[in-house]
């Protein structure tokens, strides 16, 4: 069971106030801190139920993430690629959260 | 009943100024006409325009400069000048009033400046620089742009990291906003190090807060320090405890006793320090007193100090734990006294960078090879009698490692009435570039040899001769290098497999270069094409070779 899991397209970040966010796993494994914590070979709970917790993180900021991620997805091989708008006022909690994913 | 009649009638029948309105009309009408490309309809203008001639007969006309007028705004009675402006209704304003007219309408001309072209203008400025990247910005670099913009409404940046901390201050400074109220976002009591990347807006009081509160901080880093005066210095030396590192450019008003005081007092803890751009103080003396108080030195740089002289080398030389060491001297410096400093402290270096030493020679090669077997970084420019044989006796059979930073940028001979150059190679040229790729190409990543014009394309070829590896080159500059063509840029893709960046200004023969992923081609000289070239994505090296085989078989 947990072997299947470990390939599945989805995987899911949970926010420290609870919100869940169902992510592609390409786009998840963007961010550094999350494609270590999803690589079986580190044998983190995380990659046997494919399920990220963060305690840090709080759901708007996380779901920000979660547009970011799909963003630079989308954008992976592109040049000059427009620049993602963020809203000012998340910003420093945003910029702590890109730091702490490594993203 | 045309429109050309009805202008007539109107000039002869009213004064000068009716007839320049008139004429304006027609000047609206010629636009309209122009922007509807005459499609038709045009009777419904015709009545518009004359509703408003017969509008304007009745009005005033406008005074002459001289004469009095009662102001539109303030009713107050002036007389007409030539740049008496025209108030919102179309009468004439006095001096005051037309000014206060002027501002409200530059403030509301300001942000219409469009900002495409300076845009372009910067995408293509960071190509140059080597700042581009394929796919998005990652999320930091987004979050910390939007941060900056935003800075004004910053009241504390909180406990970011520190490197995050530094990078925002690097984008303060790059838009200039790094003032006496932006600045104390970035001082907090933990931090190990101050990196200030632009001083310039920062007065003395800030450097107060900056060494009262990162006391303890062991690193500060100032450019562009121009404010930074006695006062400053002595308060640094005071608070600034633990302070190991001190960069400092351009502080022109710390006189040479604040230096020495310094020394004196913090010199036994210092271990590096990078002074450049200093015109007005710090000469040989005080280089002395440096060398006297701060035996533990191991990083010392001095870059553009107007006043020191070959004494200061002298000095320099007596510094026995020096690794880094960069110098640039504005004076003449005898060749013996450069062998002098490679003698004193050579042992230990592991980097030894003699920018515009003109002086230097092979004797001074000759040195570095008998004394130095540390050096990781070697830098010496601009010497035009250094000889290809120098260089190739300073690589063979020398005991220092390999190096891994190498900068030999015009070491050359330029004479105008011999175009050609000398008939015996000064400067790094053939047997020098073998001898150096062959002692240090396994560990070299920067390369640059740019003028160094006496390479042979046959050198280059055998260099990069597709066979070799050189696995950890990572730079290389061969602008003006003129013998460098086509298939040399081939060999060196194929030779180095880490190659990121290829620097090849002025380089004629070089053309057709498909450029594989992830390298930056910049300089590339045929004006047809762009100055600067991303890989593309899809291409490997291999891939990039056949295509442009397939490019120069076609352009023959």
């Amino acid at each position: 069971m947990a072997e299947e899991n470990q390939q599945s397209d989805y995987v899911t970040l949970v926010s420290n106030d609870g919100f869940e966010f169902k992510v592609q796993r390409s786009a998840a494994c963007i961010a550094g801190a999350i494609k270590k914590m999803l690589d079986p070979s580190n044998n983190f709970v995380e990659a046997r139920e494919n399920r990220c917790h963060f305690e840090s993180i709080n759901g708007i900021v996380l779901e920000k993430v979660c547009e970011y991620l799909y963003y630079a997805e989308k954008h992976k091989d592109a040049k000059d690629v427009p620049d993602m708008d963020l809203p000012p006022e998340l910003c420093l909690e945003l910029l702590m959260a890109a730091d702490f994913l490594n993203c | 009943m045309t429109e050309q009649f009805q202008v007539i009638a109107v000039i002869k029948g009213k004064g000068k100024a009716e007839a320049e309105e008139v004429k304006s009309v027609k000047d609206k009408k010629k636009e309209k006409t122009k922007g509807k490309k005459r499609k038709g309809g045009s009777d419904d203008d015709d009545d518009e325009d004359w509703a408003d001639i017969s509008r304007n007969m009745y009005k005033k006309a406008k005074k002459l400069p001289g004469q009095l007028e009662n102001c539109e705004i303030c009713n107050k009675r002036f007389t007409v000048t030539p740049y008496s402006k025209t108030g919102p209704d179309g009468g004439l304003l006095c001096s005051p009033c037309g000014r206060e007219l002027a501002k409200d309408a530059a403030t509301e001309k300001k942000p219409k400046t469009s900002t495409a072209g300076r845009k372009r203008r910067k995408v293509e400025s960071d190509r140059l620089d080597g700042r581009v990247s394929i796919g998005a910005k990652s999320l930091q670099t987004l979050c910390i742009e939007k941060v900056a913009q935003h800075h004004q409404d910053l009241d504390e940046l909180g406990d970011l990291p520190q490197d995050v901390v530094e990078r925002l201050g690097e984008i303060f400074t790059k838009r200039r906003v790094m003032k006496p109220e932006t600045l104390k976002l970035f001082l907090r009591g933990d931090l190990d190090r101050v990196v200030i990347n632009d001083c310039a807006y920062l007065e003395i009081e800030d450097y107060e807060q900056i060494f009262a509160i990162a006391s303890k901080a062991d690193t500060f880093m100032f450019n562009n320090a121009c404010q930074f005066q006695n006062r400053a210095m002595e308060y640094m030396t005071e608070k600034a405890n633990n302070i190991r590192f001190l960069k400092l450019y351009a502080a022109n008003l710390v006189s040479d006793e604040a230096w020495c005081s310094f020394f004196v007092q913090r010199g036994k803890d210092l271990e590096a320090l990078k002074l450049q751009w200093l015109d007005a103080s710090f000469d040989d003396e005080t280089v002395r007193q440096l060398v006297e108080s701060c035996q533990n030195l191991k990083r010392l740089k001095l870059y553009r100090c107007r006043r020191l002289g070959p004494e200061a080398i002298d000095a320099i030389s007596c510094l026995p734990r020096l690794e880094h060491l960069s110098l640039q001297i504005s004076q003449p410096v005898d060749c013996e006294r450069l062998i002098n400093l490679v003698s004193g402290v050579g042992e230990n270096l592991r980097t030894l960078s003699l920018l515009r030493f003109e002086e230097a020679d092979d004797t001074l090669l000759e040195a570095i090879h008998k004394h130095c077997s540390n050096l990781a970084k070697l830098r010496i420019t601009d010497s035009d009698t250094i000889t290809d044989v120098g260089f190739m006796n300073l690589f063979s059979d020398w005991s220092n490692p390999p190096l891994v930073q190498v900068d030999f940028s015009s070491t050359r001979d330029v004479d105008n009435s011999n175009p050609d150059g000398p008939e015996v190679p000064v400067g790094l040229a053939d047997e020098g570039f073998k001898s150096l790729m062959t002692h240090s190409g396994e560990k070299l990543e920067k390369l640059n040899i740019v003028s160094c014009r006496h390479i042979t394309t046959a050198t280059f070829m055998d260099v990069f001769d597709g066979q070799k590896t050189y696995p950890e080159l990572r730079e290389i500059d061969i602008s003006f290098c003129n013998t460098a063509d086509t298939v040399v840029i081939a060999g060196i893709l194929k030779t180095c497999p880490k190659l990121e960046k290829l620097v090849v200004f002025g380089c004629f023969n070089v053309e057709s270069v498909v450029v594989p992923a992830g390298i930056l081609f910049i300089g590339a000289p045929k004006a047809q094409d762009a100055i600067e070239q991303l890989g593309n994505s899809a291409l490997n090296v291999e891939q990039a070779l056949g295509g442009m085989l397939t490019m120069i078989q076609a352009n023959a």
